[in-house]
């Protein structure tokens, strides 16, 4: 668990880094002699920077006992699901609000949860259905209709 | 001091049909997701920050959420007495008390007593609440932005001091939440900040998608990796209404953990959590029977419980007075208020009364209406235990998405909040607290416009933020916060470093 603390101030760091040029380079620390766009950006991308080197610091030497980030094939439920979900955004436009959610739900619970087809495509067609009410119909939200609705 | 006609003016509001249905409808969210573990009340408000904004009148959206924050405290104790899995983070150390007494057959008891104590403290709270938000919101109106500046600071060190366990990791989480709340465009010069040329960055990272990303879909993400639904205890629940013995043996736990918890609910940070421990160690302490603590002692269910309620009362008290929220709840419920345009704060109770009590006489209404469904009708939670999780995830990560796109009808919106999402899952397994990032990124804009309004007064001399009173006094706690905490850390370690070369030299 350690070094992936230490990679995570590593990361941190490198987010300081970029607040800290950003602050300097591309907005102004001083106005007329007044704190401008960029001195509160810059106060924190140093603060941030110090953090970081503290954490990676604190997180230096062997690891105190055998955690592991992931339990064996754990990563791979939340893999899946970012995977869905961001092919949902992709086709979201294209064939319509509704349309992808009942892919996203039925994709879901096929593929994450390994439910039944008959299951999986049930519960996505009533998700869209109730989505469709609530958002569409009751709350006017303006989705996008896309190809198949 | 107890403003009568405000309070009855606030009734006047809170039952009207559709406010106690909205104020019904929020306590039964609350208690729904406080049995379920995995899904926090700052989630569900988050989640339903979209559907808020469609609804005309900003007290019934308030009524709402604030129903799910406070009616979440009463739900986390059931999965906790009956799973020993805290359905919400402050009822942890209720599991230790109240899963004894349910194997030993008293589940009926400790969930009475849980319920009973939730409603006594949540009414303390409010009465607290009631009494001290309106002088409050007076002293505050001499407030200029350098005690703004102060306040903020000083809210921003307490809640990543006293929320998780490391402090380093909090400070870090608040400070990514400051930079975040930078991006987009300067309140002051109008300039655009860290855009990186993309048209869809020009404008501020909008909070509900920042909200839903990290604590709805990391929060859906980080369950996924838990596969599985923990198993019922086949106790059957009867006696719900506790004993006179049981009564009378835990009435002095609730009143000390609804003052300790009304105490620690004011502070930032403080809240729930926080109060439920401190209440159960003073219970142990004040106990006749220290040892039956761990065993099922009564007082371990009654005194967390009740602080934990009477916190959730109290923390509205910066928030509705000072405009400073304490936790992510209280944040998501600060910034519901101001998508309905009304900026909390000491001008909300001058401004907006209608809104402000006709909030606080919801929360009166609502703890009976808690009493109700966790007393009588508790075998309703309890089977909701039994839906399982694979169906919940998919539906939530459907509502946040559908949820998200509806605020501004923006794809993009969309992508940022999966990637929130990716980094709040993260986050979490590394032990990073999300609470202080999302307080800091509603802070930000605050604590950088009072900062660099009071240096423009001041003709850029820091020092205003040190001489002037209050300002100072807010300064001068944060400075001795902050050592304090550092040199406890220091001496932790010493101890820590000492057992560690005695354990070596054996």
């Amino acid at each position: 668990m350690k070094s992936w603390q230490r990679y995570a101030g590593v990361f941190l760091l490198a987010v300081a880094g970029l607040v800290i040029q950003q602050s300097v380079w591309v907005l102004r620390l001083l106005d007329h002699g007044q704190p401008g766009s960029g001195f509160m950006p810059f106060g924190l991308g140093v603060i941030l920077a110090v953090l970081a080197i503290c954490l990676i610091a604190t997180n230096l030497g062997p690891e105190d006992r055998q955690v592991p980030f992931w339990e064996p094939k754990a990563w791979l439920h939340p893999l899946l699901a970012i995977v869905i979900t961001a092919a949902y955004v992709v086709v979201f436009d294209d064939i319509g609000a509704i349309t992808s959610v009942v892919v996203l739900v039925t994709g879901w619970l096929l593929l994450v949860e390994h439910k039944g087809v008959v299951v999986s495509a049930a519960t996505g067609l009533a998700t869209g259905l109730v989505v469709y009410l609530v958002f569409d119909r009751f709350l006017q939200t303006p989705f996008p209709r896309g190809l198949l609705f | 001091m107890f403003d009568v006609a405000g309070l009855w003016h606030g009734f006047q509001i809170a039952a009207t049909p559709v406010n106690l249905m909205w104020g019904l409808i929020g306590c039964a969210l609350g208690t729904a997701v406080g049995v379920l573990p995995g899904l926090g009340p700052a989630a569900t408000i988050a989640l339903l920050l979209p559907i808020s904004m469609k609804m005309g009148s900003p007290v019934t959206a308030i009524i709402l959420m604030s129903g799910i924050f406070y009616g979440a405290m009463y739900g986390g104790s059931t999965t906790s007495i009956l799973l020993k899995i805290p359905g919400e983070a402050a009822s942890v150390v209720t599991c230790i008390d109240g899963y004894e007494m349910a194997k030993s057959g008293r589940a009926g008891a400790a969930l009475g007593v849980a319920a009973i104590g939730s409603f006594i403290a949540g009414t303390i709270g409010l009465i607290g609440l009631t009494m001290m938000a309106p002088p409050l919101a007076e002293a505050a109106l001499k407030f200029g932005p350098s005690e703004y500046f102060s306040l903020t600071v000083l809210g921003l060190l307490l809640a990543t001091y006293l929320t998780g366990e490391s402090a380093l990791k909090g400070l870090t989480m608040a400070i990514v939440g400051l930079i975040l709340g930078c991006m987009g465009l300067d309140p002051l010069s109008g300039a655009v900040r860290f855009d990186f040329g993309v048209a869809d960055l020009q404008s501020n990272l909008d909070f509900v998608t920042l909200a839903m990303g990290l604590f709805g879909v990391g929060e859906i993400l980080y369950s996924l990796e838990k596969s599985g639904t923990a198993s019922i205890l086949t106790t059957r629940i009867e006696n719900v209404f506790p004993k006179l013995a049981d009564l009378t043996r835990s009435g002095w736990s609730m009143v000390r953990g609804s003052v300790i918890g009304f105490l620690v609910g004011i502070l930032p940070g403080g809240g729930a959590v926080l109060s439920s421990l401190i209440s159960y160690a003073v219970e142990k302490k004040a106990s006749k029977h220290p040892e039956e603590f761990g065993h099922g002692a009564i007082e371990g269910v009654a005194g967390p419980e009740s602080a934990n309620n009477a916190a959730a009362s109290s923390s509205f008290i910066p928030l509705l007075t000072l405009g400073i929220p304490g936790n992510a709840s209280t944040a998501m419920i600060f910034a519901a208020l101001l998508i309905h345009g009304i900026t909390p704060g000491p001008f909300l109770l001058k401004e907006h009364a209608d809104v402000f009590w006709g909030v606080v006489a919801s929360m009166y209404i609502g703890n009976v209406m808690l009493l109700i469904l966790n007393l009588p009708l508790i075998g309703i939670w309890v089977q909701l235990l039994r839906v399982p999780y694979s169906f919940l995830a998919p539906l939530i990560m459907v509502l946040t998405l559908v949820g998200v796109y509806s605020v501004n009808n923006n794809v993009f919106d969309i992508w940022v909040m999966l990637v929130m999402g990716v980094f709040g899952y993260v986050a979490r397994k590394l032990k990073f607290d999300l609470g202080p990032l999302l307080l800091a990124f509603v802070l930000g804009p605050i604590m950088e416009r009072s900062l660099r309004q009071a240096l423009l007064m001041s003709n850029g001399d820091g020092s205003v933020f040190f001489t002037r009173p209050i300002s100072g006094s807010l300064m001068a706690i944060a400075i001795a916060f902050v050592l304090y905490n550092l040199w406890a850390a220091r001496k932790k370690n010493r101890a820590a470093r000492a057992v560690a070369s005695s354990e070596a030299a054996k």
